[in-house]
């Protein structure tokens, strides 16, 4: 809101250059976000607070100014010419919902010369970025903008039945508002109706037929009060915010209605306006002030201060409270009716506060009175779940959440998208259900700008209708592998990835995070070529897959590049108990190995080997190690050669060769019956 | 014929003169076969002559061979053990080119911020906790204060799923679950991801990272907030930095506090710059003493217990503090731009 220095100056006598305003206005948290000169006036934008209506106008500024600087508020008085008629012989107010409409006041104004405001007029409100239209529109917004309190003013003669009904729109009803457009009206709306149509949507917006124009000479002035939610509500409704009901869905004073009324029949009296005898005002349950208690002792103790009990009565008098002592530094505060805001005892300790200065609030550590472990090591998980991929060369990268639902659909991922109600856009309206189109849409981005390989993982949560009505978010790992793994040197040539490199890094997450039983099966998925990707299983249960990116997928990004890309169920995975680490003593003793290569059926795979060489049974064999598979002509067709290393060592001495060597026979026999092995 | 003794002498005197020559490895194992070769070692020959003698001959004369056989094998472990130590190696012809370097993956920069400002509060004794990113109503506002339908909402922009689910605006929502599970006494920091409806712009996604504080105990006092508020900045950057605490207003705190620090890039020097628009300062968080009707939501008396909270967002101040210029940045996933925090 753009707040005049000379407005200000009508209210309170101030003597400061526009910094000195700008530091009160901030210490007080009316925060200044810009200060212009405009001609002779300084003009202030202010952050203003939804919770602070009494802020929207240049009096409730500077009745903070004032509070701050020690000064008094002006009084100002509004002289009326007044007619030999009253009020309600003109018009005739009735308002048939209460509590959409507390109070309703009116005054009429006879013999209005309708035409341009004078200059200083005009001046107030070029300053704050108001365009004058002509004295009678002028002066409502002059009166808004110094109470806070809108009003508006009717052309007398277009009200038939020259009556006022504030009513619930009627099914069907529609309005052309002064903006020009019509607008279709609907039941839980709040009119301003004459006998029959409704006039104006009520603390929104007035109608076209019922406005000033330049041939209006007796003018009807409303300055009521409204129900703030219902005008959100209409206003929201229409796409509607004007200076008004930005005012009223804040909640405006009721006590300010006669006030702007009188202050706007009198200045309307300066163009040759009379005024209605006697003010109307419609108030069937007034609102009774609020009252809070407050104690010094509960100040000091939410903000650690030693504070005078003076300091307390003198700031909260000047901000317009009142203050009675109950008991010794024990308060009973009557809140003013335009302070919506001071309803608790914190309310009222804010207030002090922000007088006092939160510059001048010592600053003191938060003592600890205890500690506590972290209970979950997830997060710390997670870390070094990322510190290998790191090593392991893959970038870590966030994607937006939002997905398209078209390209999203293109992945089959199985899982029920969430929409958004009321998305950005079409292509941010749902949620993810995998991390991996946009780890491949980070892919293309990067071919597109001079990458050569993108070696890139997320983690992140993936969302999904788990059932009807029951939502899941759940935390996964997505990585992804394209292009070259490392560049030419003078050392090496250009490596191209592979599927291998995506695997040690899954492999490797579980190897450091102490995750055993890792095992593979092969599987078809949607997101991968067929035959080309491996279920991931971490003790016989499944944590994710992995494997080369479907081709008609990724044409569908525009990857060419052949792309390896793993997601994995962190819940899942992170949920299951890591190995327990327990130091292993330093072998003593040498120990040896020996080399045997032999051929098995090629339908064998790697991990049916090692899976029957775990389970040997051979005293000293220590570990082993799977170093060379082989398959090419020279073999026997059907065949494929493997070749392994053992190791053999003894806990207490140094191994015989004769050992060793019987170890080898056994080894031998035993994988000639297990595996079929043939030796080379 | 001499006899086999002076032959003995001789082989010595022959085996200290070709010593002598050996200059390398190679000559140590030339000298070996020529002297104990399996055939035609002259030792070895002289053994086979030793076969021939009578028994007493063979006697005197072993032990003498015997000794020599001893002192050759000494001296050509000797000799093994001067060339072995430096195994020639080819000589590098240039030392000047680089060496085998390791690309490490970065972290993004928002992970990395975000560990930087956990470390702070966690070497404060702090906890770290997280929640949900969908949401409902409850959580997100009614339980922080909101009122239905109250204009306070408009600064928190929402993405609904349904009538009841949302997609959490702030990390607020879980100070509520947190405060519902565990008693007092409570010191936790909440990072995590939140969402506005927010038209994509320079400083503005709509989602973004925040990172949220909470301290509930017996005597916690504004004092508390800002002492520890200030550390946590200094900390963050450096000791120097100046900064302001102003009132503000937030439903779930009262009093509320907002936290501005001066602006790094221009330090106020220039009335149109692009990050403090001159006003030397930069917002950075929103703070205050929790609300009373937050803690009666929660079952925690407010007359017993205080507390205070503060959020901020942890994309714009990493904007601020590495001068990134747009907020876009942080989620095109750009290698050229990921790639530099790894430096960091």
């Amino acid at each position: 809101m753009k707040i005049s220095y000379a407005w200000l100056k009508e209210y309170v006598n101030l003597n400061l250059d526009p910094e000195e305003l700008a530091g009160c206005l901030n210490q007080i948290g009316l925060m200044v976000e810009t200060v212009v000169k405009y001609e002779d006036d300084t003009v202030c934008e202010i952050e203003t607070y939804a919770n602070r209506p009494d802020t929207l106008g240049h009096l409730g500024v500077a009745r903070e100014l004032a509070t701050l600087l020690g000064l008094s508020l002006k009084t100002r008085n509004w002289p009326l010419r007044e007619l030999s008629r009253t009020t309600s012989e003109l018009i005739d107010i009735n308002i048939l919902d209460p509590q959409l409409c507390p109070r309703y006041c009116g005054l009429v104004v006879k013999g209005v010369k309708v035409g341009p405001s004078p200059d200083w007029l005009k001046k107030r409100l070029e300053a704050v970025g108001l365009r004058p239209i002509n004295n009678v529109v002028d002066i409502s917004n002059y009166v808004c903008f110094s109470l806070g309190q809108p009003i508006h003013t009717f052309d007398l003669s277009k009200l038939r039945g020259n009556k006022i009904k504030i009513r619930k729109a009627r099914k069907g009803e529609t309005i052309r508002t002064l903006e020009g457009e019509t607008v279709e009206l609907d039941p839980e709306m709040l009119v301003i109706a004459d006998e029959t149509t409704p006039v104006a949507i009520a603390g929104v917006i007035g109608g076209e037929e019922s406005g000033i124009t330049e041939s209006t000479t007796d003018v009807f002035i409303e300055s009521a009060n409204f129900n703030p939610v219902s005008i959100r509500l209409t206003a929201k409704k229409l796409g509607l915010s004007t200076d008004a009901s930005y005012r009223f869905e804040r909640g405006a004073d009721p006590n300010a209605a006669p006030t702007a009324a009188v202050m706007a029949a009198s200045l309307l009296c300066e163009f040759g306006g009379r005024v209605s005898k006697g003010l109307l005002d419609v108030y069937p349950a007034p609102r009774k002030p609020r009252a809070v208690s407050l104690r010094l002792r509960r100040i000091n103790e939410l903000l650690g201060l030693e504070i005078e009990p003076e300091f307390v009565v003198k700031t909260l008098t000047g901000l317009g409270l009142k203050l009675r002592e109950q008991s010794p530094q024990i308060w009973t505060v009557e809140i003013p009716s335009f302070r919506v805001d001071l309803e608790r005892e914190a309310d009222l300790v804010e207030e002090v506060a922000r007088f006092y200065g939160y510059d001048l609030i010592p600053s003191v550590m938060t003592p600890v009175k205890s500690f506590e472990l972290p209970v979950d090591r997830r997060r710390e998980r997670v870390w070094r779940l990322k510190e290998v991929l790191f090593h392991h060369g893959f970038d870590e990268v966030i994607n937006f959440s939002f997905a398209d639902p078209e390209k999203e659909q293109l992945w089959q991922t199985g899982c029920r998208p969430i929409q958004l109600q009321n998305p950005i856009s079409a292509r941010l309206s749902t949620l993810r259900t995998s991390l991996l189109p946009g780890l491949v849409e980070n892919a293309v981005w990067n071919f597109n700008r001079e990458a050569e390989g993108v070696h890139i993982f997320e983690v992140g949560n993936i969302y999904y209708w788990e059932q009807e009505e029951t939502h899941r978010e759940n935390l996964n790992l997505g990585i992804l592998t394209t292009g070259l793994r490392s560049g030419r040197t003078w050392k090496e040539g250009e490596m191209e990835t592979d599927f291998f490199v995506l695997k040690g890094a899954v492999e490797d997450i579980c190897n450091y995070l102490g995750y055993e039983q890792i095992s593979f099966e092969p599987i078809e998925h949607p997101f991968f070529e067929s035959g080309q990707a491996l279920k991931v299983l971490v003790r016989n249960e499944p944590v994710g897959y992995l494997g080369l990116l479907n081709r008609n997928l990724a044409r569908s990004y525009d990857l060419e590049r052949p792309a390896f890309c793993a997601e994995l169920d962190l819940n899942e995975l992170l949920r299951k108990q890591p190995r327990v680490f327990s130091f292993q003593p330093v072998p003593r003793y040498p120990g040896t190995s020996r080399d045997l290569s032999f051929l098995v059926d090629d339908s064998l795979t790697y991990q049916e080997i090692q899976q029957h060489l775990q389970k040997l049974n051979i005293p000293c064999l220590e570990n082993f190690l799977i170093y060379d598979r082989f398959q090419g002509k020279t073999l026997p067709p059907g065949k494929v050669s493997f070749s392994v290393r053992f190791y053999f060592r003894h806990s207490t001495r140094t191994l015989q060769t004769e050992e060793v060597d019987r170890a080898m026979q056994e080894i031998t026999s035993q994988l000639k019956s297990t595996l079929k092995i043939q030796l080379r | 014929m001499s006899s086999l003794l002076e032959k003995i002498e001789h082989c010595r005197r022959l085996f200290a003169d070709q010593e002598s020559r050996v200059k390398e490895a190679q000559g140590v194992e030339e000298l070996r076969q020529l002297f104990l070769g399996r055939k035609k070692g002259h030792l070895t020959l002289l053994f086979e002559e030793l076969k021939t003698l009578s028994p007493e001959e063979k006697k005197s004369a072993g032990r003498t061979l015997n000794e020599l056989k001893a002192e050759i094998q000494n001296r050509l472990a000797e000799l093994e053990q001067k060339f072995q130590t430096p195994v020639r190696q080819k000589l590098i012809d240039d030392l000047t080119l680089p060496g085998r370097q390791l690309y490490w993956g970065a972290p993004h920069p928002i992970t990395l911020f975000q560990r930087e400002i956990e470390k702070i509060f966690t070497a404060m004794g702090f906890s770290v906790e997280e929640g949900p990113e969908i949401e409902t109503d409850y959580y997100n506002f009614e339980a922080l204060n909101f009122p239905p339908h109250h204009p306070a909402r408009d600064s928190w922009d929402t993405l609904y799923i349904n009538d009841q689910l949302l997609l959490r605006t702030h990390t607020s929502p879980v100070q509520i679950r947190v405060m519902k599970k565990k008693k007092p006494p409570l010191r936790i920091i909440i990072p995590g991801k939140v969402f506005r409806r927010e038209t994509p712009d320079p400083t503005h996604l709509p989602m973004f990272y925040q990172v949220e504080g909470l301290v509930v105990d017996k005597g916690i006092t504004f004092a508390h907030l800002k002492g520890t508020l200030e550390f946590f900045i200094k900390a963050l950057f450096g000791e120097k930095i100046k900064l302001r605490f102003r009132p503000s207003f937030f439903p779930f705190t009262e009093p509320s506090a907002e936290v501005d620090i001066e602006c790094i890039v221009c330090g106020g020097q220039d009335p149109a710059c692009r990050v403090c628009g001159g006003s030397g300062w930069k917002e950075i968080l929103g703070a205050g003493m929790v609300d009373p009707q937050v803690f009666k939501n929660v079952n925690i008396d407010p007359e017993v217990y205080s507390g205070w909270a503060f959020g901020l967002g942890i994309d714009r101040t990493a904007m601020f503090a590495f001068q990134i210029p747009e907020i876009r940045h942080f989620y095109e996933n750009d290698l050229r731009f990921l790639r530099q925090f790894n430096r960091r």
